[in-house]
């Protein structure tokens, strides 16, 4: 109580108190008979020392550490400006490597940090069914009406469905919602205004991406019409850039589904309603999800449609885009480390910096020491130095992040296949305050890092061994100098290492001959679950005059979908997997894949989908090992729990032909092990996509596809068109952007190890002047001098790159046990020799300058200098 | 210092708090009627340099032993008059009774005076 009403003593306080009882001695001593005069000298010589009694009640006052540190920071700002070199060194070093380390967490942030921009995410759930061996999130528009009305248990409940729809020949992501979603989910609303449950106009509210990319941020672009699928819609609103959507893939607009459904394919809301709506609800208050569940098991039973047999239960879980798992860490953690790691060598760089540093200021240490300021004090001041730099880094880190992140945006979807950057998007790589936090977060524990500790060090320092300027702490600070460049060089290596290795199969990968020639020819998928369309696309595509050749497919090549049955080569043989993909008789032609035995497949064939097949060469040798295939019987086995597909109707098939082995899963994967192919046309229920060939390559363009499209379904964007030359880049994709990554990473590890070996090579030249002299007058050569700087640098480095082979070589062979890919080998001599060159070089560019510094000291002048 | 300074026992760490709550159980008092009563108290004993004792002062109240409040000197001088809180008070039970056993131990080692002063 007493201390919470206390206030705090001003000086004149103190003062005024002294002085009362200066006068109340004085009066005192008068009384016992002194003269006033005599009085006043007594009082003040019992006092003792007056100055210092008001400057021990300075020191305790709060203010002073305030007063203290402003002191530091003036002081630490006029040292840094004396030394601008140093200055912009450490800052530039530091912002780079946390710059570097924010760019990575941003996008961390943006994908799992950030939580929905819509109102109190956390009461809302998605709700799906599960059932013991199927499950779903589709729910038709009259589920949802139902749903929506049970107010026992939501206070919304909202419903959407996301699909392409075409503007002029572009892909858009549109969502399809109930009218009550922007009232239900309150996402901020940027211009304009969202639209309601009353609203049955041909109206869309559109996203801040799509406002900037589709409209060049038009402020006026509110009442604007936009074509979708060939009907024009009028923008009402533009959403704030937080809002997304509420899926992972960020969306381009929302319609009303009640204006939409009409002219959409199946139509959602008229009598033939598909199951292809999610739901979010938001639940009430006071309501728990496994009320929730229980409460919804009457309406699962007649919403659904689940195996016969089988009861199927509510699933109610968080509508939360991203939620942060430890699998995730665990796999985004090496991610992350690469980042951290060029942000580690940085923070060696700059501590080994302070050190030198450090070393060359001991005797301004010694003198402040011996003038009577505390260590404490001292190593304050130091440290007040190292904030400031971390301050300065941290926002340069703020503002490389920015720059970098745009570029690497812009690289992105420049180096991706076009066909992918249409229908890609990102979500906003904002920095906000979590992005700034961590920012300064990392910059100022950096400062502890690399500025406290050569502080403490510094200030360790005896007094005498300070004035002379020798003395242990030296020869225990270079050992320290010494190691930290070593790490570098370390890091260094496991980053071009790796950067090398990635960049090496990512080039391999690409020049996997893949057994057909994928270059003209576009691949035809279908979204959603509508892939009777191909049936009606197939002849429109025929009979087309830019369209040379085109042919219906169970799955295309390289689209992964391929799938295994269980098949034996005739009777009493064991049945295994094997991939089959049904295919019409123009397939082969349309991918100039040639039938190397027997014959291709008749149209009567396709058209009775018979029991005959083409199999690959692979599959020829396993199943008849020099034998003549043609003719002979394979045996179509039931799955019985086995990883395999049922291939109903199908028990018996008879070999006409044998293909080429090609690749048709994962380029990674190589060849096929294996591969059967069954006829058929696009008219049967197998047919689930298409291959097309142009007359000319350019007869196809994206626009004329999306015409031909649109002649079939209402949604031309139902159809996904990609050549299989995108995908095959597609699929390379990711090695090739994490061997950028790399390089960029290595180099910058490589050239921050360059800088810091450079600065422990001059500073030892410094320091070694006096020998250096002493060596060239008493008759060493140019030669000799330059061994002595080349072997210091060498032997960091090799100590440095023994470890970061070592480190490298261990994390890689881990890694490949792991990863068993064929074509992918991570144990790459040629990654690690490059490696290794490239440090070498490395430490041989560092130790050019220092080296021919160190030539040049002119023995007569180092003598006589005062070390 | 004077040479009648000198004769006196400099005050031993920690001594100054104690000495200062036990003057304040009379009641109030300035900073300089602490120090005279220290030295009256004593027999002129203990040297107390003023200036030390301002800091005292200034430390004990921050810790909430003693409060103070500017007042009104006998003489009619404005003074800062200190008093001891409730917390001071029990301090000063504690803390003397540890003097007062260190004292009682110190003697019975140390023994009868052997030598006259």
């Amino acid at each position: 109580m007493i201390s919470f009403f206390r206030r705090h003593r001003s000086r004149e306080d103190f003062a005024s108190e002294i002085e009362a009882h200066l006068d109340l001695e004085v009066d005192r001593l008068v009384a016992d008979g002194w003269s006033r005069d005599r009085a006043r000298q007594e009082a003040l010589r019992a006092f003792g020392n007056v100055a210092l009694a008001r400057e021990r009640f300075y020191e305790k006052s709060r203010w002073v550490w305030l007063e203290q540190a402003a002191q530091d920071l003036r002081y630490a700002w006029r040292t840094l400006r004396q030394s601008p070199s140093f200055f912009a060194t450490t800052v530039l070093t530091l912002m780079v490597g946390i710059g570097v380390t924010t760019v990575a967490f941003t996008v961390f942030n943006a994908y799992v940090l950030r939580p929905y921009a819509v109102r109190t995410p956390s009461s809302l759930y998605q709700i799906s069914w599960r059932s013991p061996t199927s499950g779903g999130v589709g729910f038709r528009w009259r589920d949802y009406l139902e749903l929506n009305d049970r107010r026992d248990l939501f206070d919304d409940v909202v419903a959407e469905t996301s699909r392409f729809v075409s503007s002029d020949g572009q892909p858009l992501a549109a969502v399809l919602v109930s009218g009550n979603y922007f009232e239900a989910l309150g996402p901020r609303i940027l211009l304009g205004r969202a639209f309601t449950a009353a609203d049955d106009d041909a109206v869309v509210v559109i996203s801040h991406q799509a406002w900037r990319r589709q409209f060049a941020s038009a402020p006026d672009v509110i009442g604007k019409e936009i074509a979708l699928n060939g009907r024009h819609f009028t923008i009402v609103g533009v959403l704030r850039p937080e809002f997304t959507g509420l899926g992972g893939f960020p969306q381009d607009l929302w319609v009303p589904l009640s204006v939409y459904a009409p002219i959409a394919d199946p139509d959602l809301i008229g009598p033939q309603q598909a199951r292809t709506l999610e739901l979010v609800a938001r639940i009430r208050e006071g309501v728990s999800p496994d009320q929730v569940k229980a409460r919804l098991s009457s309406f699962i039973q007649h919403a659904v449609e689940a195996p016969t047999g089988e009861q199927p239960q509510a699933f109610i879980e968080p509508a939360t885009r991203n939620s942060l798992s430890l699998q995730m860490l665990a796999v985004l953690s090496p991610v992350f480390a690469a980042f951290v790691l060029v942000l580690v060598t940085a923070c060696a760089n700059v501590s080994n910096v302070m050190l030198a540093r450090g070393v060359s200021r001991q005797r301004e240490i010694a003198m402040r020491l011996s003038l009577g300021a505390s260590r404490g004090r001292v190593v304050r001041q130091l440290f007040t130095e190292g904030l400031l730099i971390s301050l300065f880094a941290g926002l340069g880190a703020v503002a490389f992040a920015s720059v970098a992140l745009r570029a690497m945006v812009a690289a992105f979807f420049g180096t991706l296949p076009p066909a992918v950057a249409g229908i890609l998007r990102l979500v906003p790589l904002d920095l906000d305050y979590r992005v700034f936090v961590f920012t300064m977060t990392a910059s100022m524990t950096a400062t502890v890092m690399f500025a406290l500790i050569p502080a403490l060090q510094a200030s360790r320092l005896s007094l005498i061994d300070n004035v002379r300027g020798t003395g242990a702490s030296m020869r225990h600070g270079s050992k320290l100098r010494h190691a930290l460049v070593i790490g570098q060089v370390a890091v260094s290596l496991i980053l071009v290492t790796l950067a090398v290795t990635l960049a090496r199969n990512g080039a391999a990968v690409g020049s996997i001959d893949l057994g057909y020639q994928s270059a003209g020819v576009i691949s035809i998928n279908v979204r959603g679950n509508q892939d009777d369309l191909i049936r009606h696309l197939v002849p429109v595509l025929a009979a087309d005059p830019r369209v040379a050749e085109v042919a219906a497919t169970g799955g295309n090549p390289l689209f992964i979908r391929t799938r295994s049955v269980a098949a034996a080569p005739g009777e009493g043989s064991p049945a295994r997997p094997v991939r089959y993909t049904f295919v019409a008789p123009e397939y082969f032609s349309i991918l100039r894949v040639p039938i190397v035995q027997g014959r291709g497949f008749r149209t009567d064939e396709a058209r009775l989908a018979a029991s005959v097949a083409i199999v690959s060469s692979a599959t020829a040798k396993t199943y008849w090992p020099g034998v003549d295939p043609i003719g002979k019987t394979i045996r179509i086995e039931r799955a019985e729990g086995r990883p395999v597909d049922e291939l109903p109707g199908y028990t018996q098939l008879t070999v006409i032909g044998t293909a080429p082995d090609v690749v048709s899963g994962l380029v990674v994967d190589g060849a096929d092990p294996g591969h059967i192919y069954l006829p058929i046309t696009a008219d049967d229920p197998h047919a689930t996509a298409a291959l097309v060939r142009g007359r000319t390559p350019r007869d196809l363009d994206p626009q004329t596809l999306q015409t031909i499209f649109g002649r079939v379904a209402k949604d031309p964007q139902v159809f996904e068109a990609l050549p299989l030359d995108e995908m095959r880049d597609l699929q390379i994709y990711p090695l090739r952007a994490a061997s950028w990554v790399g390089f960029l990473l290595g180099a910058l590890a490589l050239g921050l190890s360059v800088s810091g070996l450079y600065g422990v090579l001059i500073y030892t030249v410094n320091q070694r002047t006096r020998e250096i002299g002493i060596r060239v007058a008493l008759g060493a050569t140019g030669t000799a001098v330059v061994r002595l700087i080349v072997s210091q640098s060498a032997r960091l480095a090799a100590i440095g790159a023994g470890i970061g082979l070592v480190a490298a070589g261990g994390s890689l062979k881990a890694l490949s046990s792991v990863v068993q890919l064929q074509t992918i080998s991570l144990l790459d001599a040629t990654a690690f020799a490059a490696g290794v060159v490239l440090v070498v070089g490395a430490a041989a560019l560092a130790a050019y300058q220092p080296a021919r510094r160190a030539t040049r000291i002119d023995p007569s002048q180092a003598l006589r200098a005062d070390v | 210092m004077s040479t009648r300074d000198r004769d006196r026992l400099p005050l031993m760490q920690g001594t100054l708090d104690v000495l200062i709550l036990r003057i304040l159980i009379f009641g109030p008092q300035h900073g300089q009627g602490i120090a005279r009563a220290i030295k009256e108290s004593s027999d002129h004993e203990l040297l107390v340099e003023h200036g030390a004792l301002y800091p005292a002062l200034q430390r004990l109240e921050e810790k909430g032993w003693i409060a103070a409040k500017w007042g009104t000197s006998s003489n009619n001088r404005k003074a800062r008059f200190y008093s001891l809180t409730r917390t001071g008070r029990e301090r000063l039970v504690r803390e003397s009774t540890k003097w007062r056993r260190l004292a009682a131990a110190m003697s019975r080692v140390l023994g009868p005076e052997t030598e006259p002063r």
